[in-house]
């Protein structure tokens, strides 16, 4: 081509022709960041040489960018309007449509040559467009992606607000407005339901606070826990099936009062959906709210502890007794780990500045309640005589600790310290029971 | 018929065992006190017990407030109180069991199994279905889940 004969043939030319190159290849086969970089630096070293322009559209033109690809056409044709590949540039940007064309007619039939300049600051602009482009493109899959599975398991700070908020809509509206009529409803469905079913369905379903309301309510919950832009109906196919089917329930009342056979099974499907979700809920909270204390857990929050203390923490003993078994407990980790530092950090620290000998000693048990739930007991001792209040030791970061433990129902309690020690300080948590909580 | 002590804080389950569970007669009790007069009074083949008793009033409910403060929730009447009502049906049944009715007892709520496994180590014949749905509430009582 012309115009590639006029190019100086320096290093940094030839460095930018390749990446130049390399850049539409990449762009071409959508690796549309990885092709930013290398027009990006491309043009940092060199303007384009005008012949790229014509592979640089149809690249363009490949992944769809439409307006970019009829820009670089007509550039390339500004620079070469009759050699090679002229006629299919200009086929070429005809169809891309007539909203495109006319821009044909705009560019001057032979150009004097663009200054370097120009170029430059032209592909910086069509490697930030790009960027745009792949930004923006990245942030929908984001958005797109973001269950509220993944958004807990993303946001740490927010699983006990979800947590909490998917209690509610399990309880107050899946359990007794929704799973309690599925019997009903395939009773009614195989016209096998004895009188009183009907009356029981109906009360449930569209007695009381209207479905609809009751459910956007907690829908409108989440969105006030979790901020605005978190929208469960548009992020989770979970929710949006289950706000199908409060809307198909909602509007199915007077079919179904007519006894429709249609509209028995539109509730039935229904219905599904609905415990679908809460089956989902009742997992994903599971998951959310256990964390296992065992021996690798408490070797983490004591080499973490004595690291922070350095010097303040060099006791003559430290004895952590081996966890029988791993022991799920109703906690998330990050607040298990900050409150356990706490009350180890204190202990050390307290007993390092006492009598000798300094002994720090950590165990841990479990006691079965009446309730049929069990009680962890992880109690940290130390041989410092100086006398802590019995429910409240003063301590660096007890608000949090205090918030954290309350979150579970936890607490934090003193009591003697028994043979040869001086007090123990006992955080008390509920142990987690289901068949994987310990499995994980 | 076979006589079933519903034992809950509301009449949602009594309601349910009325439309659902007529090969029963249905019988009712809103507290542990009424329980136990219920079942000295007439007896019944099985219990069927919410769990929950978040609507009945403090001095109804089993179990010592302050005892249970100091004990799990570091002094917290509030806590305390507010456990003992969320626990409460297993709290009617141990009242029961120590009264000497052994009954079968069915709660609704999903149970661990871990819990479960206590539960019935505690109490003896205790079993549980995850949702009001009449046939496994039969099935549960008959022993052949």
């Amino acid at each position: 081509m012309g115009c590639a004969a006029d190019r100086p043939a320096d290093d940094a030319r030839v460095r930018a022709d390749a990446d130049y190159r390399r850049g539409i290849a990449l762009l071409a086969a959508g690796k549309t960041a990885a092709a930013r970089e290398a027009l990006r630096a491309a043009a940092a070293a060199a303007p384009i040489d005008p012949a790229l322009y014509l592979p640089l559209a149809r690249a363009c033109r490949d992944r769809l960018l439409v307006e970019r690809a009829a820009e670089f056409y007509r550039k390339f044709l500004s620079a070469a309007p009759t050699g090679a590949g002229a006629e299919a540039a200009r086929a070429e940007l005809a169809a891309l449509g007539d909203d495109v064309a006319p821009l044909l007619d705009e560019a001057p039939p032979s150009p004097p040559r663009w200054p370097a300049l120009t170029l430059v600051a032209l592909v910086a602009l069509a490697a930030a467009l790009l960027s745009t482009v792949a930004a923006l493109a990245w942030a929908r899959h984001r958005q797109r992606g973001r269950t509220l599975a993944e958004l807990a398991a993303r946001n740490p700070e927010l699983q006990p607000a979800i947590a909490y908020l998917v209690g509610c809509l399990r309880h107050e509206l899946l359990k007794h407005r929704i799973l309690a009529i599925g019997e009903a409803a395939r009773a009614l469905a195989s016209g096998a339901a004895q009188s009183g079913e009907r009356q029981f369905l109906l009360a449930r379903l569209y007695g009381g606070e209207p479905l609809r309301l009751a459910w956007a309510g907690h829908l409108g919950a989440f969105m006030r826990a979790l901020g605005p832009r978190f929208n469960l109906l548009r992020h989770d196919p979970l929710f949006r099936d289950a706000d199908r089917a409060v809307a198909t329930i909602a509007t199915t009342e007077r079919a179904l009062r007519r006894d429709e056979p249609d509209a028995w099974a539109q509730l039935a499907r229904a219905h599904a959906r609905l415990t679908t979700l809460d089956e989902a809920l009742g997992a994903l909270t599971m998951r959310l709210q256990n964390t296992v204390i065992d021996d690798a857990l408490l070797a983490d929050v004591v080499a973490e502890t004595q690291r922070e203390l350095g010097p303040r923490a060099a006791v003559d003993e430290l004895a952590v007794a081996a966890v029988p078994s791993g022991i799920a407990v109703e906690m998330y980790r990050l607040d298990l780990v900050l409150v356990l530092k706490n009350v180890v950090r204190n202990a050390l620290a307290a007993a390092a500045a006492g009598p000798a000998p300094r002994r720090v000693a950590i165990d841990v048990d479990v006691a079965v309640e009446p309730t049929g739930e069990e009680i962890v007991r992880v109690r940290v001792r130390d041989t410092n005589p100086t006398a802590l209040p019995a429910t409240a030791p003063s301590t660096r970061g007890l608000g949090l600790v205090t918030t954290a433990l309350l979150r579970v129902d936890g607490s934090l309690v003193v009591e003697a310290g028994g043979d040869g020690w001086a007090k123990a300080v006992v955080v008390r948590l509920f142990r987690a029971l289901s068949a994987t909580a310990e499995a994980a | 018929m076979k006589r079933l002590l519903v034992i809950e804080d509301g009449d949602e389950y009594v309601e349910f065992a009325r439309v659902f569970l007529r090969d029963f007669v249905i019988a009712a009790a809103q507290s542990a006190a009424a329980a136990l007069a219920a079942l000295g009074e007439n007896g019944a083949d099985a219990l069927l017990i919410d769990l929950r008793f978040d609507r009945a009033p403090a001095e109804a409910l089993v179990g010592d407030v302050g005892a249970t403060a100091a004990r799990l929730f570091a002094g917290d009447e509030l806590r305390a109180r507010r456990y003992l009502a969320d626990q409460q049906g297993t709290l009617i049944l141990a009242a029961l069991r120590s009264a000497g009715f052994e009954q079968p007892a069915l709660f609704v709520h999903d149970f661990p199994p871990r819990r479960m496994a206590n539960l019935q180590k505690l109490y003896g014949a205790v079993d549980a279905v995850p949702s009001l749905d009449a046939g496994a509430i039969r099935r549960a009582l008959a022993g052949t889940r």
